[in-house]
This record gives C-alpha cells, sequence and structure tokens, in this order.
C-alpha cells in the first residue's frame, strides 16, 4: 500500500492520498498524490495564498513598477522584505510596497476613490517611476470595487502611465498558486504584444520562470551575454515591465518554473506560435543540457560547447570536491513544488546525496508526474505537508539536511538538523555552474557545522559522544 | 558685532507638531495588520494554538514574521479560507479546524479563534461558532476543557498594536473568572520582547513581589537540547488567565497595547488599574518602581538603587559628549517611541521626528505624554500618527539633518540609503542578531540601548572618517 | 529483447525529459510526436526536419534525447531504420499511456490552460 497513511493523520485520513511512498515498479499511473486541493483547516499547513502567488513571487519582482495593493496595510506589510531577489537599479522592488491603507468606511462605502487617490499619491511621490499593478486583496474583492475602471481613469488623465490589474484576493483558489495563475493569464490577456523593441541579435528568446534569487537571473545573463542571444523578457527576475510588454517578439520561450510561468508560455505558443523549451536551470549536468538545447535551436551549437567547456573547467573540480565530501548525504526538500522535481536528480547526478523526503506547498499533480518520475524509490513525496507530518517524516527517513524556509529551519534546528534556505538560498545564487557549486558549499557547511553535534552533547554525562577532531577541511 | 553674535538664532519657543500622514495612500507601512498582533498575543499563551479565520496568507505570513524576529518557529493554525466560504460563509471551516486541533494536540486547552478582514465582511458568526464547537468538543472530548476565544480584528480597523491589545484583552474576558484573592500582581507590559519579560520578572523578585505577566514571553527564547525537546512556547497559563481576575492589582505599561485588559479587569472584577508610562529610560523606570512600591507596599531595594546608578554611570559616559544635540528619528509602536523620546532627552539627544500610530488620531491627541513632550523639548519636533516609513524618507530626501534612527528592520533601507545610523529596536528586528534577547525596558534596557546608540554612532565614525580619532583616546 | 529495450528508453525518457509532462494532453500528444519523430529521423539517419519554430524545437529536444541513447545504450547504434521504428513506435505508446492515458493527473483535460 504505497499511498501512506501516517501516525499522526489517523484523525484525518483523507491525508493518506497525499503522501505517496515510492516502491520499485511502480509508477504514476497507479500512484499520484492527489494535488492542488483543499488544505484541511486547522492542520498547520505551511500553505499561502493566491495574493501572494501573485505579487510576492511573480509581479513584486519587476524592478521598475509600483506594486500598489488596494487593502488594508498587512497585505503590503506581509509581502515586503520577505523576498532576496535583487535587481540591477539598486533593488528598488525590494525597497518599496504600496497599500491603499483600506479602513471600515472604504469597506462600507467601496474604496474606489481611496484606490485613484492612492495611485495618483504614488506617481507624484515618485516622479520617475511610470509603471504599476494593481493588486485586489480579500476584502477589496468581497466588496466587488471596480479597480479596472478605476484604472482606466487613472490611464486616461495620466497617458505617460501604464498600470496592469491583478484581480486575485488571498481567499482565491487553494494556495498561491492560483495568484501565479492569475498573473499569467491577466498579462497575456492585457499587456503582451502592447509594445515593440529594438531587435539587437538574430537570436532572441524569453526566459520565463526564473526570479532572479540572490542573482539567479543575473548569472544565468553572463551565458545569455557570451551567446549572443537577446532575452527580450525576463519573467521576472531583474525584469522591467516595458520588456514583458514584447514577449511576443521572441523566438523561443525557456521556461524554468513551469509551475509559476507554465501557462504565460503556454500562451504564447498557442497565441503566436513561439515554441516553449522547458529546461532545468540548478545543475550541471541540466544546465548544460539546457544550454545544448537553446544554441542547437539557434544553430549556435559550437559557441554553446565552448562555453560550457569554460564553465566546466572553471567549476567542476570545486563541485566534485564538495561531491567526493557529501556523497551519500541523506537531503529532504520542502518547498513550494518546482524545486522538488529540479533537485532530486541534479544533487544525485552532481553531488552524490540521497534525496529522501520531499513536500511540496503549492505543486499541482504534473508536479508530482515529474517528480515521482525522476526521484528515488524509499523517497516520500508529499502534498501540502503539515507540521505534524513533518515530525513523523524526519523520524523515518533521518535526513542530514533541510532545504527549506527559514520558519521551518528554525524548527528543525532544535532537532539538530542543518537547514539551507531553499526558497531564498543560504548564499545563492544556486543557478548555472558556478550557482550549483554555491548550493554544494551551503550544503557542505550546513552539514559540517560544529554546533549540531555540540548540542547533541549532554554535559551531565559521564563519557559524553566525542566530536570528531577535525569537522571539516578547507574548500 | 562679532560674526559669533551673528550667527546665534534668536531664541524661540521650540515648537511640537502633532500631524496626521496627509495622504490617503501607504508607502511603506510601519506596521503589520490587526491579526498580526492577535498573533502574537496568542502566541503568548502556553498550551495554545491561535486559530486564523482568512486566506492562508493572513497566517503563512505573520509565522514567518515571528520567525524573523525571533528566529524561532510558533504555531498558528489557518482556517484556510476559500471562494466557496466567501460566497456561503465559512463558519464551517472553524469548526472543522476546532475539531482537527483537538485531534492533533490532545495538550491543547486555549484556541483563539481570530478574525481578518475577509471573514469581518462576510460576517461569519464566531460566537454562535464557538457554541457550536464547544458542544461538539464536549461530546468528543468530555475530559478535556478547550477554551475557545472570539477575537473580533478586522484588518481595516487599528493595526498589529491594536490587536494585539485586542486579542489579549479577548483572551482575558473570556478566561479570567473571580475567586480567592491571589495576592499576585497583573502586569501588562504591551508588545515587548523576551529580553523586556526577563527584566520585569527580575524587578518583581528584587521588590519581593508575586506577579505575572500577560503575556509571558521569556521561552520564545528557546534552547538546543540534548534530548530535542522543542520548548518554544508563550508561558502564560490558563491558570493565569483565570487567576488575573484575583489579583491585588493590575499595572499596565502600555496605553495602546496594554490599558484595555487591565480596565477590563477594573471594571468587571475591580481589579485596582494602575496605568504608568512605558519604562523606556531613566525616569520612566522610576515611575514605574515607585508605582510597583506603592500599590504592593514593598520598598524599593538596595540592588536596584545599584542597578539604576550602573546604567547612570554609563550613560553618564556618553551623553554630553557624544549624544547632545544629535538629531533622532524615531518609529515604531506609539508606547514604544514616546517613551524612547524620553530616553533621548535623558541623553541629551534631539528626537526630532516621531513616527507612531495607526488610525487613533483622537486618542493620540489627548496622550499626556505627548502633551508633557511640548513642555519637555527644547527643539522643534514633529510627531506624525497614522504614519508611514515614507514619511521618514521623504523628510531626509527634503534635507532633514538626522544623525541617528532607531526604529525596527522594515526601515533598514531608510537608513542605508540615507547612510543615518540605525539602532534597531522594537518589532521586528530581523536584521540584527540577538535583538529580542536584550531588553529595552528598564534601566539595563536603557543603558544596553544607549551603547547601541553608541556603539552605532562610532562605527559610522570609522567608515564614513568623520572625527573617528575621537575615539583614539576614549 | 525489444521490451528490455524499450524499458531503457522509456526510464531515460521518463527521468529525463520534461515535455513529456507539459500541463494538458494535447501538448504531451504533439510533444511526444513531434520529439520522437524527429528522433526516429536522427536514428535512421534521415535529415530531420527544421523548419518550422515548432520542428526546430522538437530537434533539438531529440537531439539531446539520441545522444545520451547512444552514449547510455551502445545497442541502438546498431539498430535498423525498421527497428528503430518499432522501438520509437513502443516508446511513444508507453508514454502516451503513462503520461496521457492512464494518467490521474486531473488538469490535463482542461480545455484552458
Amino acid at each position: 500500500m504505497p499511498m501512506v497513511l501516517l501516525k499522526c493523520d489517523k484523525d484525518i485520513p483523507e491525508r493518506e492520498k497525499h503522501i505517496y511512498l515510492k516502491a520499485p515498479n511502480e509508477d504514476t499511473r497507479e500512484f499520484l498524490p492527489i494535488a492542488n486541493a483543499a488544505t484541511i483547516p486547522g492542520t498547520l499547513s505551511e500553505r499561502g495564498c493566491a495574493f501572494c502567488g501573485a505579487k510576492l513571487v511573480i509581479g513584486g519582482v519587476l524592478k521598475d513598477t509600483i506594486q500598489m495593493i488596494h487593502g488594508p496595510l498587512g497585505c503590503a506589510y506581509d509581502t515586503w522584505h520577505t523576498k532576496r531577489y535583487p535587481t540591477d537599479n539598486d533593488h528598488f522592488n525590494m525597497k518599496y510596497v504600496w497599500s491603499t491603507d483600506m479602513k471600515e468606511s472604504h469597506i462600507v462605502f467601496g474604496g474606489e476613490k481611496r484606490l485613484e487617490q492612492s495611485i495618483h499619491e504614488a506617481f507624484d511621490e515618485m516622479p520617475g517611476i511610470k509603471r504599476m499593478i494593481v493588486y485586489t486583496t480579500c476584502p477589496t474583492a468581497l466588496i466587488g470595487d471596480d479597480i479596472r475602471a478605476v484604472v482606466r481613469k487613472v490611464m486616461n488623465e495620466r497617458p505617460d502611465v501604464d498600470i496592469f490589474t491583478v484581480e486575485c484576493p488571498g481567499f482565491a483558489g487553494v494556495s498561491q498558486s492560483k495568484g501565479h495563475h492569475v498573473l499569467n493569464i491577466g498579462w497575456i490577456n492585457d499587456k503582451v504584444a502592447t509594445m515593440e523593441k529594438e531587435i539587437t541579435s538574430e537570436y532572441t528568446m524569453n526566459f520565463i520562470g526564473d526570479f532572479n534569487i540572490q542573482g539567479d537571473t543575473q548569472l544565468l545573463q553572463t551565458y545569455w551575454d557570451r551567446l549572443g542571444i537577446q532575452v527580450i523578457a525576463h519573467f521576472t527576475g531583474n525584469g522591467t515591465y516595458d520588456d514583458l510588454r514584447c514577449m511576443q517578439q521572441a523566438q523561443l520561450n525557456v521556461v524554468n518554473c513551469a509551475r509559476s510561468s507554465g501557462y504565460i508560455a503556454n500562451e504564447l505558443k498557442k497565441r503566436y506560435g513561439i515554441p516553449r523549451l522547458d529546461i532545468d536551470s540548478w545543475g550541471f549536468n541540466y544546465m548544460a543540457e539546457g544550454i545544448r538545447k537553446i544554441c542547437a535551436f539557434f544553430g549556435i551549437e559550437e559557441k554553446g560547447e565552448a562555453l560550457i567547456a569554460e564553465e566546466y573547467a572553471r567549476w567542476k573540480p570545486k563541485l566534485d570536491w564538495y561531491k567526493a565530501r557529501l556523497k551519500g548525504k541523506k537531503m529532504a526538500i520542502w518547498t513550494g513544488g518546482p524545486r522538488l522535481w529540479h533537485w532530486t536528480k541534479s544533487v544525485e547526478d552532481d553531488l552524490g546525496v540521497q534525496v529522501v523526503a520531499m513536500s511540496s506547498k503549492f505543486g499541482h499533480e504534473e508536479d508530482f508526474e515529474k517528480v515521482i518520475a525522476r526521484g528515488q524509490e524509499g523517497t516520500y513525496y508529499i502534498d501540502d505537508g503539515n507540521e505534524l507530518e513533518f515530525f513523523e517524516i524526519l523520524e523515518l527517513v533521518k535526513p542530514d539536511v533541510i532545504f527549506t524556509g527559514p520558519r521551518v529551519g528554525e524548527l528543525i534546528k532544535k532537532l539538530h538538523i542543518p537547514y539551507v534556505n531553499g526558497h531564498a538560498y543560504h548564499n545563492g545564487p544556486y543557478m548555472g555552474f558556478e550557482g550549483f557549486v554555491n548550493l554544494a558549499r551551503d550544503m557542505y557547511n550546513a552539514v559540517h557545522n560544529p554546533i549540531r553535534h555540540l548540542a547533541a552533547i549532554d554535559i551531565r554525562d559521564e563519557n559524553p559522544a566525542e566530536l570528531p577532531e577535525k569537522i571539516r577541511e578547507a574548500a | 558685532m562679532t560674526t559669533c553674535e551673528a550667527e546665534t538664532p534668536a531664541p524661540h519657543a521650540a515648537e511640537v507638531k502633532l500631524i496626521a500622514r496627509e495622504r490617503a495612500g501607504i508607502i511603506n507601512p510601519m506596521y503589520d495588520c490587526q491579526p498580526a498582533g492577535a498573533q502574537y498575543a496568542g502566541i503568548g499563551i502556553r498550551d495554545c494554538i491561535p486559530l486564523v479565520h482568512g486566506g492562508q496568507g493572513c497566517t503563512m505570513f505573520v509565522r514567518l514574521l515571528f520567525a524573523q524576529h525571533f528566529k524561532e518557529n510558533f504555531d498558528v493554525a489557518s482556517t484556510s479560507l476559500h471562494e466557496d466560504s466567501a460566497v456561503f460563509g465559512g463558519v464551517k471551516r472553524i469548526e472543522e479546524g476546532v475539531m482537527v486541533l483537538a485531534r492533533r494536540y490532545p495538550g491543547l486547552r486555549v484556541i483563539p479563534i481570530i478574525t481578518t478582514c475577509s471573514t469581518e465582511v462576510i460576517g461569519d458568526d464566531i460566537e454562535g461558532t464557538i457554541k457550536n464547537c464547544q458542544k461538539a468538543l464536549k461530546a468528543e472530548f468530555p475530559e478535556r476543557e478547550i477554551h475557545l476565544v472570539p477575537v473580533h480584528t478586522p484588518s481595516f480597523k487599528g493595526s498589529h498594536v491594536s490587536g494585539y491589545a485586542e486579542c489579549v484583552n479577548s483572551v482575558i474576558q473570556a478566561i479570567a473568572r473571580k475567586s480567592a484573592p491571589s495576592g499576585k500582581l497583573n502586569l501588562f507590559p504591551g508588545w515587548v520582547n523576551p529580553g523586556d519579560v526577563v527584566l520585569l520578572k527580575h524587578y518583581l523578585k528584587e521588590m519581593d513581589i508575586e506577579g505575572t505577566i500577560f503575556m509571558d514571553t521569556e521561552d520564545f527564547d528557546s534552547p538546543m537540547l540534548p534530548t530535542k525537546e522543542i520548548d518554544t512556547h508563550g508561558c502564560t497559563t490558563v491558570e493565569d488567565l483565570r487567576d488575573s481576575a484575583n489579583a491585588i492589582a493590575s499595572v499596565s505599561l502600555a496605553r495602546y497595547e496594554g490599558d484595555a485588559a487591565a480596565k477590563f479587569l477594573k471594571n468587571e472584577f475591580e481589579v485596582p488599574f494602575h496605568p504608568v508610562d512605558t519604562p523606556y529610560g531613566i525616569q520612566n523606570t522610576d515611575k514605574l518602581l515607585r508605582e510597583l512600591s506603592r500599590v504592593t507596599g514593598k520598598p524599593i531595594p538596595d540592588s536596584l538603587v545599584r542597578e539604576r546608578g550602573i546604567a547612570l554611570d554609563a550613560m553618564a559616559d556618553l551623553a554630553h559628549m557624544f549624544f547632545a544635540n544629535k538629531q533622532v528619528a524615531i518609529f515604531g509602536h506609539p508606547d514604544l517611541v514616546l517613551g524612547l523620546a524620553d530616553f533621548c532627552l535623558e541623553l541629551e539627544m534631539e528626537p526630532v521626528l516621531l513616527l507612531i500610530g495607526d488610525d487613533k488620531g483622537s486618542q493620540y491627541k489627548k496622550d499626556a505624554r505627548i502633551k508633557a513632550l511640548k513642555t519637555k523639548a527644547h527643539f522643534d519636533m514633529e510627531i506624525v500618527h497614522n504614519a508611514d516609513l515614507w514619511e521618514l524618507e521623504k523628510r531626509i530626501k527634503a534635507g532633514l539633518r538626522l544623525d541617528l534612527i532607531m526604529g525596527h528592520s522594515k526601515g533598514r533601507y531608510v537608513a542605508i540609503d540615507a547612510n543615518v545610523p540605525m539602532v534597531r529596536v522594537g518589532f521586528p528586528t530581523f536584521d540584527r542578531a540577538g535583538c529580542y534577547r536584550h531588553p529595552a525596558m528598564g534601566y539595563k534596557g536603557a543603558m544596553e540601548l544607549a551603547e547601541t546608540c553608541a556603539n552605532a554612532l562610532f562605527a559610522h565614525m570609522e567608515y564614513t572618517r568623520n572625527k573617528e580619532w575621537i575615539l583614539n583616546t576614549w | 529483447m525489444m521490451e528490455d529495450k524499450l524499458d531503457d528508453l522509456y526510464g531515460y525518457v521518463q527521468e529525463r525529459c520534461l515535455w513529456q509532462f507539459f500541463s494538458r494532453s494535447w501538448d504531451r500528444q504533439e510533444n511526444i510526436d513531434g520529439v520522437l519523430g524527429q528522433a526516429e529521423a536522427i536514428l535512421s539517419g534521415n535529415p530531420p526536419a527544421r523548419g518550422t519554430p515548432m520542428e526546430k524545437l522538437f530537434y533539438v529536444d531529440a537531439r539531446t534525447m539520441v545522444d545520451d541513447f547512444r552514449a547510455r545504450f551502445p545497442w541502438i547504434r546498431e539498430s535498423s531504420p525498421e527497428e528503430v521504428k518499432q522501438l520509437m513506435d513502443g516508446l511513444k505508446s508507453r508514454l502516451v499511456e503513462t503520461v496521457i492515458t492512464k494518467s490521474t493527473n486531473r488538469e490535463l483535460k482542461h480545455h484552458l490552460y
């Protein structure tokens, strides 16, 4: 019986459909966890809301755009200072957040005037900024404020500004995934092909589903520059609003995060005939494969091989140093969804690390098809895992390190298990060749942290466990 | 006429202005919303998991915020509100959430049910639902008593400051019960750090006073143990909450964060209510200790006179040498900011800009501490209420000269971009290590905060090569 | 014998290829047909079509896969065009069964993205 009912779930037996333990000779035809389904109230799930999927994950990454959140101040406060996505213009996107600061009277009488005033103020206060995304939130959606009408009015009055609306209250859908979807589809409907940019290369592509976490986008951009490929738009790492209006101009869509951004790649294929190429940007083997495919598409294979050879020469010895020392370590991945399937095989192939448990907050069944096809037997695959389940799984698999968020990281610290930030990274970037060495280094440093060994010692013991004389080596 | 005389400004009466943010919208909020504050109060209770009735983000982000600040995990549950609830009401999800929590957490004794903007707009009947839940709990767990506390915290009123006060008050209202006098003192410190709680407990002990702190967050600073026990939890028990009705008095240290519950205990159970100024700085701490002594009849012991002296001794080294005439901006919770303004004045600093508060404008106008600042200040001071952090940033961009900023981490980029040294104080302070462990209240808090301010100025002198050689001989 | 070879190829594709897992059944079908069609051409020594953007896309995915097939499964280099066709047809039907007809993914048939 490979679907698993954990002991802690005896009172919520429907959780059995969400947890799978892979056994030999099985595949996803027989066993696929139910995913993207409503969370059971009170389970201490890890999930966020649809609004955050739109604002925090995708829209808020843009480096030149005011993020106007129409609602009470909390939705703005909470989606600010919770990400590490720098930009090459001094991180405008991480410094500011805007709220219409809805109060009770606006709930009673409607908040449209408030929104209109706040939009004007925001542009007036920062005259250099001409682009904006307006988001609804739970209460403004419930009272039915017509934010599109307000935005039309403002755009008529201010011809030099452009504003995009995202109508995605927090209660929509079952997780942040709904917000990814709403923003993707809204953008293709409202903004793609409303602008054209200068084409500077015979090779053009959009890079979709990479949010410049600790500089991922900027690192990969050095590859595209060396290959002479023009990136029309980054969706949305280090990206600009206007570049994203030109996505129709690209010859190829390269997709990294298919979960958050596959929708727009699908629509670009459907509407503009632009092919969608999915790649993995984490891991040596995968990154090289992705570059080979992109270069083959453009017929510049030699350039691609030269770049890969250069990068391998520079970084592979460092990776192998870590691989020799991480081989056989057990890792758990508790993140959003796609990193499960991006990472499970890359850490195995490139670092010799075994992934023993994975939990996805907002992945869909498609993500579980991918990760179960790639992942190992004897590994747990969990949809929307909750806190008690995590404790029980930890007892079952005993990982050496967990890639997860900081809050869970603080929790497992007490169990003497080190964590590496699987969302925002410890010291990234983690994409590309250099990035995967960073990931390996952070994993090595986590696993070899002396503190957790010290934590296991009870000073009252007559014969306390000895720490190895040398815990770690010079990298 | 000498040049010197020509440059001496004409004496004028210092002006202290209380003004509101004029813009409708907020750019960079100083506070989170009410449910966030309610969750902060809720995690201070032992054997308690708050259940937030709203979208999942209302819980997930707040748990992350607490983890950022304390570098600890706290358990808060969500009813995971979705579209169907928005249309048909979400009370079923509360019922399910309560039962799931009760079944999976056998030690659970308190579940504050915290509303949000969405569920207040929908108008879910929380009190009625709680009655239904209690019936279901009685049937399934006849031997257990689980307190379900309605906490109404729509996000479109107040802020996390008022949400905190609302939750403390709601929990006291729901659980406090009159019985035999306890001989204990209730202490409502407001939204403070574990370091402050430890300090207040120390004062009670030194003065031989039996007291209870609402909420006792000392164990938010929790250890890594050989046994791998997870010992991160609030320390205020159901018994503490119940017995709050039987105290000799309530001393509240925070107008906007502590008074509500203390006033309730006075009105409902005739527990005498003693508000004192929030004990930041020496004089405000003096007032607290005198009030504690007056209320309990216990003398202030030599040990605290000595602690006071040690703080003064340290602060004397810094005040007129380094702090005098330094212009400071302070932002954060109103009780904190107003207390820190007094702290600055004691050190000869000039808090020229105070940013406080949410939509409580009329209350601020009546605040005795603001009135007092009008007589105490010898320089022009602006107090902006309903403020956001753009109020600070745009004043700096317009030329306001600041030597120091005191506030929480959400304002970090204002200081970084303006190249003004900043001392982290209040909530949240995620971009500095260990802030939550140190008191800001009391003599020790004043001393350590003064030293942190001085060290921030010193480091700034060095990095900007601004008379760093002064410290060659200090 | 053929089944063993198919096991190898199927195992490889399941583990390595994201194109089989696009969001909707028609995209999966299109990718399976497109990539395996190009692979068949390459493995049979015929020039793969590279005229349209989609043909180019299927070519790059097929080429990577074929390179790996040749590196991992040396027997494929000896396969005749007839055998290649048989292998690709067999692989196609296995993939279609796993990721389309017998997939329990509830979103595969949604008419919108």
